[in-house]
């Protein structure tokens, strides 16, 4: 494995009129949780479109696992697992179903299909509700199912995108744990928030982007610096920067 | 399996778990028999009705009975033109003169009662000359000098029955291929953006060429479902009904039935393409639905063409124009019972391109990032 899982290289983008993102360059290495950090509108979720390949950007690169998101779309998206915050799932179909149909458009092998839908739906502990029609779920469970078929595939790169922004404080917590329990396993963890709690907690390395710039970046423990918190570093990082 | 086959068996799935869809399908399977039901009772009745002729004078002897025969009913009444207004369907005068004669023709019944009124004044009127020169000993062939003897070379009934058929069955086959499937199209492409599903559906790595493939595939296949089931349960009540009293049924020839089936695979696939197109444009389903209503009266203007210009017997290149051409080929295959190669390859041409412009114009719109941005 290369020993960057992602490589974002000034990454330029406008959507419209609106420059979006002016120059970002990250990376994110297996087993941590990177934190991309902003306030709303700052570019995060631009920033993780083009690296799931969803958005193409208008200049600098993007790597993942060394595929060039430009060049070799689809050997990237077969290496990521997206998370956000819109849990849309397909109503007439069972949270199984659900899974299933991803892991099948993820390219899970017939004969492995089986194998992979139960071992997380076991791992997420979507037994009790797996066969329920998806329109009947709770929106924790429908965040779960969104979380099982983007990891379903065993995908080295999972992005988590304001993955808490709708949910409970139970179901924030799942996610959080499953974040960490991903470290573990080797993952490279991208985890988009304005939710500083949560990024301080859990990230072991930050970039704080603001108006499609990096203002900061490096170890959480180091961006906080002298300040009480990383939000009190966040916001005049930000106001630095405005 | 083929993505393209993961995405047809998924949508297959949930279209069939889908009320909307089905129950629009069984609706139309069966109003078409129950209108056409209504319509045979309603003709049967009107041919087999009475009407009543309100009149003033002396019948001439014989006339009477010709009305009785005819279903028509003598009323005596004081001023026949008054009468015919609301008492009765037609008034008449008669004198020695002649029959002054008193209808409404905003009344259908009145149109009706003219014509029979019509018909037993000539063929009375015939008879009386005919007696008249052979009294004087005048063979009265003579009034007829070149008599011609008709041979219809098929069924009359049979006939006009092909022609009920060449607008029906087109104009049928047309709304059926486009509205059968059109719930199932909006649901699997602006309902995807109204679900927020469709950013992970993209995020597969699954060719979003063989996503939009596959949904094509199933909207088609709805298509043709609700179009042959809405024209089977049509020829099914056809071959059990009656219309106007005429006990001839009518039937779809072999070959007619075998080109609509392959006109209803062209055009559920281009229909399917064109409203996954239009879906896609929107960002949820009731915008969908703005978007394709325009396509009901873009559709149906050209089966109605064979219904204002029953012969209308057009150039090959008008073969070229889609729907007007699907039409025209069918109209060809029920009422002649042949087939114009040449207009069927044109046909099939025209078709199989549209199809393959809406799927382009459905992959681009597919593949736009503008499809994410705006949703």
């Amino acid at each position: 494995m290369t020993e960057k899982a992602v490589k974002v290289d000034r990454l330029e983008k406008a959507l419209g009129a609106n420059k979006v993102l002016r120059g970002i360059s990250l990376e994110a290495h297996p087993g941590e949780i990177f934190g991309l950090l902003g306030p709303n509108g700052a570019g995060k979720t631009t920033t993780l479109r083009i690296i799931c390949t969803l958005l193409a950007p208008d200049a600098g690169s993007v790597e993942v696992l060394g595929f060039d998101t430009q060049v070799a779309p689809e050997e990237v998206r077969r290496r990521v697992g997206v998370v956000t915050a819109e849990i849309g799932v397909y109503p007439r179909l069972s949270a199984r179903e659900n899974i299933a149909y991803f892991a099948e458009l993820s390219g899970v092998l017939d004969g492995e299909l089986d194998r992979k839908v139960e071992a997380v739906l076991d791992r997420l502990d979507m037994g009790s509700f797996a066969k329920q029609r998806a329109e009947s779920l709770s929106s924790g469970q429908k965040q779960k199912v969104a979380i099982a078929r983007a990891i379903v595939h065993d995908p080295p790169v999972l992005m988590f995108d304001e993955p808490t922004s709708n949910l409970d404080v139970l179901a924030s917590r799942e996610i959080r744990d499953f974040m960490v329990e991903s470290k573990g396993r080797g993952k490279s963890v991208i985890f988009s928030t304005h939710v500083l709690h949560d990024a301080e907690r859990l990230c072991d390395r930050v970039t704080i982007i603001h108006q499609g710039r990096v203002v900061a970046g490096g170890p959480t423990a180091e961006v906080r610096g002298r300040y009480h918190d990383l939000e009190d570093a966040f916001l005049s990082l930000v106001e630095a920067a405005t | 399996m083929s993505s393209i086959g993961v995405v047809f068996r998924k949508e297959m799935r949930e279209i069939l778990r889908d009320r909307r869809t089905l129950i629009a399908i069984g609706l139309a399977a069966l109003t078409t028999p129950v209108v056409l039901f209504v319509i045979s009772q309603v003709s049967t009745r009107t041919a087999a009705q009475t009407y009543t002729i309100g009149y003033t004078g002396d019948i001439p002897t014989g006339l009477d009975i010709l009305f009785s025969a005819t279903g028509l009913k003598l009323e005596r009444v004081d001023d026949p033109a008054a009468a015919a207004k609301q008492q009765v369907d037609l008034g008449a005068i008669f004198t020695a003169k002649g029959v002054d004669e008193y209808y409404d023709p905003t009344r259908q019944s009145a149109q009706v009662a003219d014509i029979r009124l019509q018909t037993v004044l000539s063929r009375y009127d015939a008879a009386k000359i005919a007696a008249s020169l052979q009294e004087k000993g005048v063979d009265p062939s003579v009034l007829n000098p070149l008599p011609v003897t008709v041979h219809p070379l098929s069924s009359p009934a049979q006939a006009a029955g092909n022609s009920f058929l060449s607008f029906f069955l087109p104009y049928i086959l047309i709304t059926m291929s486009l509205t059968g499937g059109l719930s199932a199209a909006l649901d699997t492409s602006a309902g995807e953006r109204e679900r927020k599903t469709l950013e992970s559906l993209l995020l597969t790595p699954a060719p979003r060429g063989h996503v939009l493939i596959g949904k094509i595939l199933a909207v088609s296949v709805i298509s043709l479902v609700a179009a042959v089931a809405s024209i089977g349960s049509m020829l099914i009540a056809l071959s059990q009904i009656t219309f106007g009293g005429n006990q001839a049924r009518i039937s779809l020839s072999p070959l007619a039935a075998i080109v609509m089936v392959w006109l209803a695979v062209l055009l559920a696939a281009s229909f399917a393409s064109l409203t996954i197109a239009l879906g896609t444009l929107a960002r949820n389903f009731r915008q969908g639905q703005a978007y394709a209503t325009p396509l009901y009266f873009i559709t149906i203007f050209p089966a109605s063409i064979v219904l204002f210009i029953p012969d209308f017997n057009p150039s090959l290149a008008y073969y070229l124009i889609p729907i007007l051409n699907a039409v025209l080929v069918l109209r060809d295959a029920i009422v002649h019972n042949s087939l114009a190669w040449g207009a069927l390859a044109v046909t099939s041409l025209s078709l199989v391109l549209t199809g393959a412009g809406c799927f382009y114009a459905a992959l681009r719109l597919f593949t736009r990032e503008a499809l994410l941005v705006r949703s």
